[in-house]
């Protein structure tokens, strides 16, 4: 618990003394700018459903890119000699990243209650369905880190992790519409894995918990595929 | 304090290291010497936990390095070829962040950063980014990292490379003054550097043993004393010499070389003098490790 601890510290400072951090928080703010100021103009309701909707799929591409460095830069740089010869499991390693870049998704977030504050301020939005559609992106947040994670287990290029993130996640959003062509029995089954039908309740103000186990089962296969990963790389 | 059986180590069809076999006391500073790709960085990693071997057993400060890793790791301080440093972060915060892998904080993780910053004479460099420092001052604060716990063992790959000679000598000394309360095992392919250090060599090749002891030992097996001699106006000088009770064997030639367990030389002067002849020269020739590492490796100009 301790070195998580110590990962997550490092891991925040190696954050904030680079640009990275800078760079992500002002783009993932201008883009959920952008989806807020679409979202009310279109509707012309006060509520965030339109940007919520759309920055889940947003973090598709900007998570990989936030946890490419994690895995992919140890290797690289010959610090993970110095992590896999200290006292510390791979398991606390895997946790302390993750905490530390679900901590910069929390930054994110935070960022973004500027919008309900100008909802408030211009009309009467709904507190609840906008805490759950909150409790919902963190948990996006949650298993989409996790899958950066992997992705950048799996390389020591940093790009190359960034986008097999990417890619790993698509097919999750994809398959949400693919009922055109597999036809609706085959879409029924395929909404159980694909990502927005679980996050639609949520937006609703409903918190169903087939939905957080959802998330909660995504974030955890990825955690374990990355701790396997680091396992077997010792042994090639 | 280390003992390495039958260790062997491949990498698909590969066979990085096969069937090594030595151990270092405590106290002892071992040289671990060998042509590159020889297999002394697999070794170093097998030894530190970060690899584990195909074959055989490793056991580091009474723990098996497999069973035992997390022990293991505990207890040695480690270099690795390229130091680990964190290019963004400045040297105080990284010496912190691995003190508190290894489990100091606190005031103690101040005192014990203070302590190796001053050994290794980084002193005054606390908020320098690693990433800006020159290869010798990287090394150094490698150095510092490993040194951070006071480990009983030091696993060091390479410690003195990049350096400029002043500091060459300032880690050398560093390393002299460990010996006696760590156990220390060096790579290097710098040889006058393991003859001024090290009391024991291995020296490995193609991922084998080709000799271990303790060092005047090796450097003796492989490439003995000999005595050359060179004398004027003779016939049969090689002969004459050979014939000497003291010579044990001869190589004749414009010197001749003598190879001999006692000192050969007055009964070979008392020879001369007595034949007539004009001796130019006659000289003791102790060979340096370099010309024992290139007696048991084989390949001059390497590998």
């Amino acid at each position: 618990m301790r070195t998580v601890w110590t990962i997550f510290k490092k891991e925040l400072r190696v954050y904030f003394v680079s640009p990275l951090a800078y760079v992500f928080l002002g783009v993932f703010l201008l883009i959920a700018g952008m989806f807020f100021y679409l979202g009310v103009a279109l509707t012309g309701e006060a509520s965030l459903r339109v940007m919520l909707g759309n920055l889940a799929i947003a973090l598709i591409f900007v998570l990989p890119m936030l946890t490419m460095r994690h895995f992919a830069e140890e290797q690289k740089s010959g610090t993970f000699e110095l992590l896999m010869t200290s006292p510390v499991s791979p398991v606390s390693l895997i946790l302390g990243k993750w905490a530390a870049s679900l901590f910069m998704c929390v930054l994110m977030l935070a960022g973004t209650l500027l919008f309900p504050a100008i909802l408030a301020y211009y009309g009467d939005p709904d507190w609840g369905v906008i805490a759950t559609s909150y409790l919902g992106l963190f948990l996006v947040c949650a298993a989409f880190c996790a899958t950066g994670l992997f992705a950048s287990s799996l390389t020591n290029d940093q790009v190359a992790a960034g986008m097999a993130g990417i890619v790993m996640l698509l097919p999750f959003w994809m398959v949400g519409s693919a009922g055109a062509v597999v036809g609706e029995r085959a879409q029924a089954i395929l909404d159980q894995v694909a990502l927005l039908p679980h996050l639609r309740g949520f937006t609703k103000g409903v918190i169903d918990s087939a939905d957080v186990l959802y998330f909660v089962a995504f974030a955890f296969v990825f955690l374990f595929l990355t701790y396997r990963t680091l396992e077997s790389r010792r042994w090639r | 304090m280390i003992e390495v059986r039958n260790l062997t180590k491949r990498y698909g069809p590969f066979t990085a290291v096969q069937e090594l076999d030595f151990r270092v006391d405590e106290g002892q500073i071992l040289g671990f010497i060998g042509p590159n790709g020889a297999g002394k960085t697999t070794t170093m990693r097998i030894l530190t936990g970060f690899l584990p071997a195909t074959e055989g057993t490793a056991v580091v400060a009474g723990h098996d390095v497999f069973d035992e890793g997390m022990q293991v790791k505990r207890k040695v301080g480690y270099l690795p070829e390229t130091p680990p440093l964190y290019r963004e972060l400045t040297v105080g915060n990284y010496l912190r962040f691995v003190a508190e892998l290894r489990g100091i904080t606190g005031s103690e993780a101040d005192r014990r950063i203070g302590e190796v910053m001053e050994r290794v004479g980084l002193r005054g460099w606390e908020r320098r980014i690693t990433g800006s420092l020159s290869k010798g001052y990287r090394q150094r604060v490698g150095l510092a990292q490993a040194l951070i716990r006071d480990p009983p063992v030091l696993i060091l790959d390479e410690p003195t490379s990049g350096l400029d000679p002043a500091q060459v000598v300032g880690v050398r000394s560093l390393i002299e003054d460990l010996a006696g309360d760590h156990t220390v095992i060096l790579s290097t392919h710098i040889l006058r550097e393991v003859e001024a250090l090290c009391s024991h060599v291995v020296v490995i090749d193609q991922g084998r043993i080709a000799a271990k002891g303790r060092m005047e030992e090796v450097r003796q097996e492989a490439a003995p004393t000999h005595y050359r001699v060179e004398v004027r106006g003779g016939e049969g000088v090689a002969q004459a010499i050979g014939a000497l009770d003291v010579v044990e064997q001869v190589d004749p030639g414009e010197v001749v070389v003598v190879r001999s367990g006692t000192d050969p030389r007055p009964a070979i002067a008392r020879l001369v003098a007595d034949k007539g002849w004009d001796l130019v020269s006659l000289e003791r020739v102790v060979p340096s490790l370099e010309d024992a590492f290139l007696a048991l490796v084989g390949r001059e100009g390497g590998a």
